[in-house]
């Protein structure tokens, strides 16, 4: 529970505000690369921590992120001009660079343009990613550099999802073991709809004890269930400053340690009350991802359910129920909701925009939940304070890996695991 | 560049704001005449400077604007029946003349004389031009009728049609006296470098206040032996513009086209377009075109004159003719003109300008003229006096464009034309 002003402290990110000065300490993946797929190409809108923003790749192929609305009259960018290394506004031809300089200001008869500049935020592309930074210049951190933005391209699949709530409370789901192997399980041996399997140690192991581990990044964290007398399952993840989930993929459906995925997501603030999921999985092993993993499809947060030319939005949304089917609920799934992240986004949707936190009963499966909360606060206090937010400054996350592992009950999880949750040797991929 | 206070000054115009006040001392274009066809036909709902009306004519052709709710319960009038010289309520019956009047409480006893203390808000309407026209103010205030020269021309030599925008009207009404963006946004061949708007891109705008509001010219020096390629425009107070619509220069009969920005309410506004031959010959159907029923083709009379091109599809934008063909990729043709690439651009800007973040620029002149007059008007009406404006001074001007020697300033070679008649210069000295 939180008391409400401490839900908007961490829940409002707009410009000014104590998490949304905290969130532009960071780099935030903006746009997918294939939405600028060459130079010149056609500008895109993007909307990131409440700012209306316009991105394009010009004739060199460098990567521009600006204030929508040009600052001259404020007609909006996005019906601009992508040409001659710059992007021109259409209603007086004023262009700018990709730094927002301003090139050319046609319509004046004495210009005035080493007077003007728009708004430009500095880009890094990798990882199939456009990222953005906000915050200011002299703060600028190092390159994001995830283990997934390194392996090569055959062994790696991203995709977004707008999601219609507020950013927290879709990480609060992304850190949340607890509830994966009940809303996502299937009830029935041979149930056709997604979802997870009866017959896997997530769906046949007990009640999580969760463990969290502060770091430097954020924190790792580990959902230990005992399986049978003699073993336990335990799911090893890592939470990255500021919206950053990496959990483990290895175990197949038959329950054995038979492949090298790890999986993710970003949860990217649109505004206070729409969030971009970003989904990535990648093989750190010799083995490539499957085209169909790459496209995510069945998940429901890949391409075949999520739709380019609409804001990426989902087919399954708030407007009709998720494509709940009741039929299925009653004999296959426990929500009758079909693919795994359809589910996720449902039911997170459904807690109303902004979770009222002040009306919430946490338990002890919540710890992770809890400890997230408290990070953030700490790091808007840092960032008001003129310090450092945890996570900003390091390259402690370069080397981060998700694991899960079943072993022998009485040993320490620590022991197991950790060594292969800070690999040395890596990247490995084909 | 405005304050945050300015800028509400100058975009609100709901009952009681200053700018509200002001827009109510002068006669508003209200609806089509052919929206109110034939007598005891259906009533139209009407939303002028925030207010919700309806519209009906009655059984002897006169026209009533009156409040939509009934005095009653407040139910629309919009639902009423139109009959015998009234609208009448569907709720409870009671009716209501173009006057305001209640002449019939069929819901009440025989003997109350209840009817006679009800009215409802009705204001004052007058047809002509192809447009129903009606007066909001203080009834003492009433200014003479709105003869602009286009409505008194024969109706063989008007068109006249309207399109919603979903933006303030005050960005409306900016883009239309910014003469320079019509070398860039207008720019629909762009291999083409001889229009007279490529060869100069960045003309001297200057701007001349009259007591009706400014007549402005933009100047486009092409070279010393050409001389200088002058548009000149008129703004007419509070709303309105006229541009000249011909390179025939030299033509008997050359047209002058225009615009009214009309407020519906804050967020949204109706541009009125028209056209009108100045000489012997009538217009034809190509003249006519984007401001005729032509362009109801693609603006959609049965969903608020809203155009099939908007918002929900980002104008129809082709970025393949953006690239090899106009400066836009938004479409212009004889239905749509230029007006889509407007109201687009003016949309984009957000529903009502933030003008506490804007650049403007030597060429931004006529804007800020603009501002400084409708604000100046707006504080005297609100001290009491009579806006620029409101008498007859507006009648008889027009619009001109001419290619004049650079040694004559247009302010002098333009003389006698800006005006119909008399050697006459509406310009005040």
């Amino acid at each position: 529970m939180l008391t409400a002003e401490e839900n908007v402290l961490v829940t409002k990110i707009g410009p000014g505000t104590p998490m949304g000065e905290t969130m532009r300490r960071y780099w935030l993946p903006a746009l997918l690369s294939r939405e600028l797929p060459n130079p010149d190409c056609d500008p895109v809108r993007l909307r990131i921590l409440s700012e209306d923003l316009v991105g394009f790749r010009d004739t060199n192929g460098d990567i521009g992120i600006l204030e929508e609305n040009c600052p001259h009259r404020l007609a909006s960018l996005f019906l601009g001009r992508n040409e001659e290394s710059g992007l021109r506004c259409v209603y007086h031809g004023w262009k700018f660079d990709v730094n927002g300089n301003c090139v050319d200001q046609m319509n004046e008869p004495i210009d005035f343009k080493d007077k003007v500049k728009a708004k430009a935020y500095p880009t890094y592309e990798a990882g199939d990613i456009i990222w953005v930074y906000m915050g200011p210049k002299d703060k600028i951190p190092p390159i994001p550099n995830f283990e997934y933005t390194r392996v090569p391209d055959t062994h790696r699949g991203v995709t977004k999802v707008w999601q219609e709530s507020n950013w927290l409370q879709a990480l609060e789901g992304g850190i949340d073991s607890s509830h994966a192997p009940i809303l996502h399980r299937q009830i029935r041996e041979d149930a056709k709809s997604a979802g997870i399997q009866m017959s896997t140690p997530f769906v046949r192991g007990g009640a999580p004890k969760l463990e969290v581990d502060v770091t430097d990044y954020g924190y790792r964290y580990t959902g230990i269930r005992p399986l049978g007398d003699n073993e336990q399952y335990v799911r090893g993840y890592h939470f990255a400053m500021p919206f950053t989930q990496l959990r483990p993929s290895q175990i197949g459906r038959a329950g054995a340690p038979d492949r090298t995925h790890v999986d993710g997501h970003h949860w990217v603030p649109i505004d206070d009350d729409n969030v971009m999921v970003w989904n990535w999985t990648y093989s750190f092993g010799p083995v490539p991802l499957t085209e169909k993993e790459r496209t995510q499809e069945g998940t429901a947060n890949g391409w075949p359910n999520v739709d380019p030319n609409n804001q990426y939005r989902a087919k399954g949304n708030v407007r009709n129920n998720w494509l709940i089917d009741r039929d299925v609920q009653r004999t296959d799934t426990f929500t009758g909701i079909d693919g795994i992240n359809a589910q996720d986004r449902g039911v997170q949707e459904s807690m109303g925009t902004v979770v009222d936190r002040t009306r919430e009963h946490l338990g002890p499966a919540d710890v992770a939940i809890i400890a997230t909360r408290k990070l953030l606060i700490e790091a808007t206090r840092d960032v008001a304070e003129g310090g450092t937010p945890r996570g900003a400054d390091t390259t402690s996350y370069y080397n981060v890996r998700a694991i899960e592992k079943i072993f022998d009950g009485k040993l320490a999880w620590r022991d197991v695991l950790l060594p292969e949750m800070y690999p040395e040797d890596q990247p490995v991929g084909g | 560049m405005l304050n945050a206070q300015d800028n509400q000054h100058v975009t609100q115009t709901g009952p009681g704001t200053p700018m509200g006040e002001l827009m109510r001392r002068y006669w508003i274009p209200a609806l089509l005449s052919w929206e109110l066809a034939e007598p005891d036909g259906t009533p139209v709902r009407v939303k002028l400077l925030g207010e919700e009306l309806i519209a009906f004519k009655d059984t002897d052709g006169r026209i009533g604007l009156i409040d939509n709710y009934c005095p009653h319960r407040r139910a629309s009038l919009f639902f009423g029946r139109n009959e015998e010289c009234g609208l009448r309520c569907v709720y409870h019956g009671w009716k209501f003349d173009v006057d305001g009047n209640c002449v019939d409480m069929p819901s009440e006893p025989a003997e109350s004389n209840f009817k006679d203390k009800v009215k409802v808000l009705a204001y004052p309407c007058m047809d002509m031009g192809g447009v129903v026209w009606t007066y909001m103010g203080p009834l003492e205030h009433q200014p003479p009728p709105p003869l602009f020269e286009w409505t008194q021309v024969v109706e063989t030599h008007r068109a006249v049609n309207k399109v919603l925008q979903e933006s303030n009207w005050l960005q409306g009404l900016e883009g239309g006296v910014d003469s320079v963006h019509a070398s860039y946004l207008h720019n629909n061949d762009i291999a083409n470098t001889t229009r007279y708007e490529s060869r100069s891109a960045a003309p001297s705008i200057e701007v001349e206040p009259t007591d009706y509001g400014y007549a402005y010219g933009s100047v486009r020096h092409l070279s010393k032996e050409e001389g200088n390629f002058v548009r000149a425009y008129q703004f007419i107070m509070p709303f309105t513009q006229l541009r000249p619509d011909d390179r025939r220069e030299s033509s008997a009969s050359p047209k002058v086209a225009g615009h009214m920005w009309v407020p519906i309410d804050d967020e949204h506004h109706f541009v009125w377009n028209f056209v009108y031959s100045l000489g012997d010959e009538p217009l034809t159907e190509a003249d006519k075109a984007k401001h005729s029923d032509l362009a109801y083709e693609v603006i959609d009379i049965n969903n608020g004159f809203r155009c099939i091109w908007n918002a929900d599809n980002d104008y129809g934008i082709d970025r393949e003719v953006q690239r090899t063909q106009t400066f836009t990729g938004i479409l212009a043709d004889a239905r749509v003109g230029a007006n889509l690439q407007d109201r687009g651009i003016q949309e984009s800007m957000g529903t009502i300008v933030d003008r506490t973040r804007e650049h403007l620029a030597t060429t931004d002149r006529a804007i800020i003229a603009t501002r400084r007059m409708l604000q100046e008007a707006a504080n005297i009406v609100g001290d009491g006096g009579t806006p620029r404006g409101t008498g007859p001074s507006y009648y008889k001007v027009r619009s001109i464009q001419r290619v004049l020697p650079v040694d004559v300033p247009w302010q002098e070679g333009m003389k006698g034309l800006l005006f119909e008649g008399a050697e006459y210069s509406p310009i005040m000295q």
